[in-house]
């Protein structure tokens, strides 16, 4: 993407002013998006994201710069006003760059979106509106999103690092709306992944569309969940958005490096019930947040992050590695070109247990059964997090009952990891994107259903006097 | 100079390539910014950042249908992919909607939201701002254990709309912003409070205001407790009014009324609030973030009243919703960048002030809610249904005084069902931090919420 020796006077140009590490990352993505509401294509936008950024070190100190420019002399220019910042004199030189191509063993590509027809791509997702559309004579609007992108990138750096990688992203987005009595509820699904136009003909289509409207009916039917305390069954799949928000932003160094983790110096103690495995894997084959390697140039991995509920790892990128003292764990991520990179999450999962699906229900007196979450949030300072239930149920007596809606559950990190106590043994995945330091970045969360003891669910106190 | 120079021939070439392949309705949205972020961490400076970036949208009519296309590689190489993509796309287009290329206007408010002055502060007295800013929230309380983060920024924007019915428009911004995140410690107990002040004049960024605000957050809520699950009269500190109202603006735009995602579908004219209730959208405000003299038509923006005494008066617009709806646009059609299409945002976008100070609104509350602060806005809530249900914190108001903080806590009720329920606005508009649009929003009291707790 660009050539060795104006790789090589880059990073010459950013160490000028004695910054210890310099680094380039050359970005140029294709993307396309198309929109269909109630039938019909309203929209279409392809386009061209093409960018350079150059980061440099000076111990803890770190410099970022970008530009869309493309010739030597800018580029030189920018590495040089970064080093500016920079304010000593000695220079460090650069080690002789390897230009390498990565193998795409993690995510290889049979058919690139950008040779295929766009009337193929409006194929699927009219079937995706068809089976949405059909399902009941109570969905009132159906909008599907398709998305692809095609990423090129080069990270090259002043220790002889010097990588092509490419990423392919494939999703098909899907909202229903149903309508009874004025009342309008939504429901959701969004299947993604790291694989090319095969996964679209892979795809059971019709089954995501009917999905997203039965959860729109289920919930248009549904009362408001009640508040307070409770025991809280979630499903697998999406429902690992729990440990994402309760756990995962804590083990990444981006908060621990500075001790605003409350998961900070916690490594070897007990964290989780022990009935808690859990592991960030950026190398699951096509994985939604999976790559060949990552926005640092390091090669994914399988990271073990709690065992037994004992605390094994931390999510870790060379800058805050430095403050840590601990190796890059191939989880240093980025939008874009427009932002450095930092230790974010893949693919993010609870292990499979024991427990059957049935087991963990019939065990549950009473209590809320969260089949589908939406989104969420934390503060990693205090470990408090917040997400929203898309589609819940009541339990009682040990059996799944009436649906409800409007629950949100909260709670801090580690107390809800201590009080899992039954894991099932159905792990399945699902497609998020997670916006946070460097960026929005395809991640999936995952984990087989799990019961907690006791979480804070907010609903609605009987009628509201409105 | 030379960078305009070369814009000009870029959209030259792009405007004639197109003409070459049949197209006659061709426009070019160009946007160029400037950046500059400095972060700092215990004292030092830890992170320095620069950057320029432009990218270019394109789109034509063909087929009577709209194609776009955009690129950040600004250079002859892109302007065949610009052309033939947005052509392609328009040949998948089947929506009946008409859109257009606007012809222009010859009126347009005059707008001044470049403040040259920006430019020529130094770097060091901006460096200077970071490390005062994190040395005023690490000394101001003993029980600051950490400044969680602490940065300044400024962004200078340009954008430029071409099109080939003759239109050619220009409007040039800058924005200066400081915040700060702090840490309080008391025993386990850990409390997080932030504050910013945006601004395009750098001298009214007080870095001992931001940081006195941040602290007195943070501090304020240790030994915070859950309270009682029940329905409680609610004040909506101004931010946290001004979450809501952003969250819900979805609902005023006429693309989401017109594709049945709007519940204010067929309520012009009606009472949809309490009559105390007004929301303006004014683009010629002045110190409004998103101020401009013309839309991301092209189109003039305008002045108007979106709710008067509690009652719908229109939706906001664009040409093509305007067209369907047979009324004129309201100058709303939005661009979030050169990446996105034509769609439909506010500009500055608030509630008007009413008469209430805090202490009035407390006074006559003999058991409620304070709330400070609303958590997971981008999944706790549902503007199709008006629904949410967020975490949130704040103190607990008993017998008409603020006795304690309170946290572990979520909020809940109907946006549509809560703005027929105000029963005082306060005289405290504050606006949030500038993103595309600029929402702002007076404290305000809510007859009652459902809270759940304990």
């Amino acid at each position: 993407m660009l050539r060795k020796d104006v790789i090589e006077n880059i990073l010459d140009a950013a160490l000028s002013t004695g910054g210890d590490f310099s680094e380039i990352f050359v970005e140029d993505k294709t993307n396309t998006g198309i929109s269909l509401i109630g039938g019909k294509i309203e929209h279409t936008v392809s386009g061209r994201d093409y960018g350079i950024g150059i980061r440099i070190f000076d111990g803890f100190f770190s410099v970022y710069a970008y530009t869309n420019s493309v010739n030597e002399k800018d580029l030189i220019e920018t590495a040089k006003k970064a080093a500016t910042a920079v304010r000593k004199m000695k220079q460090k030189g650069v080690q002789t760059i390897n230009y390498q191509m990565v193998d795409q063993l993690v995510n290889p590509i049979e058919i690139y979106p950008d040779t295929v027809n766009k009337g193929k791509k409006v194929d699927i997702m009219q079937r995706a509106y068809n089976a949405a559309n059909t399902y009941d004579k109570i969905i009132t609007q159906v909008t599907v999103h398709y998305l692809d992108s095609h990423q090129k990138i080069l990270v090259a750096n002043s220790e002889g690092v010097c990588k092509e990688d490419i990423r392919v992203r494939t999703r098909l987005a899907i909202q229903s709306v149903a309508s009874s009595n004025g009342e309008m509820q939504s429901g959701y699904f969004g299947p993604g992944s790291g694989k090319g136009f095969e996964f679209f003909e892979n795809l059971d289509v019709e089954w995501y569309g009917k999905e997203a409207s039965r959860i729109a009916k289920a919930m248009v039917f549904a009362e408001y969940s009640s508040s307070g305390k409770m025991p809280v069954v979630i499903d697998n799949g999406f429902g690992g958005v729990i440990f994402h928000e309760a756990c995962g932003h804590g083990l990444e160094a981006t908060s621990v490096a500075k001790g605003n983790s409350v998961f900070a110096g916690k490594l070897g103690q007990q964290v989780a019930s022990s009935l808690v495995t859990a592991v960030d894997d950026g190398t699951i084959p096509n994985g939604w947040g999976s790559s060949n390697i990552d926005d640092e140039g390091n090669d994914t991995a399988r990271n073990i992050l709690i065992e037994n509920g004992i605390l094994k790892n931390y999510m870790v990128d060379k800058l805050n590695g430095r403050r840590m003292f601990m190796e890059a764990t191939g989880s240093s991520r980025r939008q874009s070109y427009r932002f450095a990179p930092t230790s974010r999450m893949t693919n993010t999962f609870i292990t499979n247990g024991q427990s059957t699906k049935e087991e963990i229900i019939s065990n549950t007196e009473q209590g809320l059964y969260a089949k589908y979450m939406g989104g969420g949030s934390v503060n990693p300072a205090t470990g408090e997090f917040n997400f929203a239930v898309m589609e819940g149920y009541r339990i009682e007596n040990g059996k799944i009952t009436s649906p409800l809606r409007g629950a949100t559950l909260i709670g801090t990190g580690l107390d809800v990891l201590g009080k899992i106590d039954m894991v099932g043994n159905n792990l399945e995945l699902g497609q998020g994107m997670c916006g946070s330091a460097s960026g929005s970045i395809p991640t999936n969360v995952g984990q087989p259903m799990i019961r907690v003891s006791e979480i804070i669910v907010g609903g609605r106190n009987g009628e509201e006097n409105a | 100079m030379v960078k305009k120079m070369l814009k000009k021939d870029f959209v030259g070439k792009v405007l004639k390539f197109g003409e070459s392949k049949g197209l006659k309705d061709m426009e070019i949205y160009y946007d160029s910014s400037r950046e500059l972020s400095i972060k700092t961490y215990q004292g030092n400076i830890d992170n320095f950042s620069v950057s320029n970036s432009e990218g270019v949208s394109f789109r034509a009519l063909h087929n009577d249908k709209m194609g776009y296309a955009y690129t950040e590689k600004v250079d002859d190489s892109s302007i065949p992919f610009l052309v033939e993509e947005a052509m392609q796309n328009a040949i998948i287009i089947d929506s009946d909607d008409e859109e257009n290329i606007y012809i222009g206007s010859d009126e347009y408010e005059e707008i001044n939201n470049y403040n040259p002055i920006l430019d020529q502060v130094t770097e060091e007295q901006k460096i200077q701002l970071t490390l005062d800013l994190e040395k005023e929230a690490m000394s101001l309380d003993d029980r600051i254990q950490s400044v969680q983060y602490c940065a300044y920024g400024d962004v200078t924007g340009e954008t430029n709309i071409i099109n080939s019915k003759g239109l050619s428009l220009s409007t040039k911004s800058n924005i200066a912003f400081a915040y700060v995140g702090v840490v309080a410690k008391n025993g386990d107990d850990l409390k997080t409070g932030m504050a910013y002040k945006a601004t395009n004049d750098f001298f009214k960024i007080d870095s001992k205001e931001i940081a006195k605000e941040a602290v007195k957050e943070a501090v304020s809520m240790l030994g915070a407790e859950s309270v009682q699950s029940g329905n409680y009269p609610i004040i909506l500190r101004n931010n946290v009014a001004c979450d809501l109202l952003e969250s819900f603006s979805d609902v005023f735009s006429a693309e989401n009324v017109q594709k049945n995602l709007s519940q204010l579908k067929h309520k012009i004219g009606q009472k949809i609030a309490s009559d105390n209730l007004n929301i303006i959208d004014n683009p010629h405000m002045e110190d409004g973030f998103a101020s401009t003299p013309f839309d991301g038509e092209g189109y003039p923006t305008q002045i108007k009243k979106v709710i008067e005494n509690g009652i719908l008066k229109t939706y906001l617009h664009n040409l093509k919703t305007s067209e369907k709806d047979g009324v004129s646009s309201t100058g709303n059609a939005s661009r979030g960048s050169y990446k996105s299409i034509i769609d439909i945002s506010p500009s500055n976008f608030f509630i008007e002030n009413g008469t209430y100070s805090m202490d009035d609104m407390i006074n006559g509350i003999d058991k409620g809610l304070l709330l400070i602060e609303l958590q997971g806005l981008h999944s706790g809530l549902n503007s199709v249904s008006g629904d949410f249900s967020l975490a949130c914190y704040g103190y607990l108001v008993e017998e008409g005084k603020i006795s304690k903080p309170v946290n572990q806590i979520t909020v809940s009720g109907n946006f549509f069902k809560m703005i027929k329920n105000i029963e005082m606005i306060g005289n405290d508009l504050k606006f949030g931090l500038p993103a595309g649009s600029y929402f702002g929003a007076p404290s305000l009291k809510i007859k009652e919420l459902s809270i759940a707790g304990k």
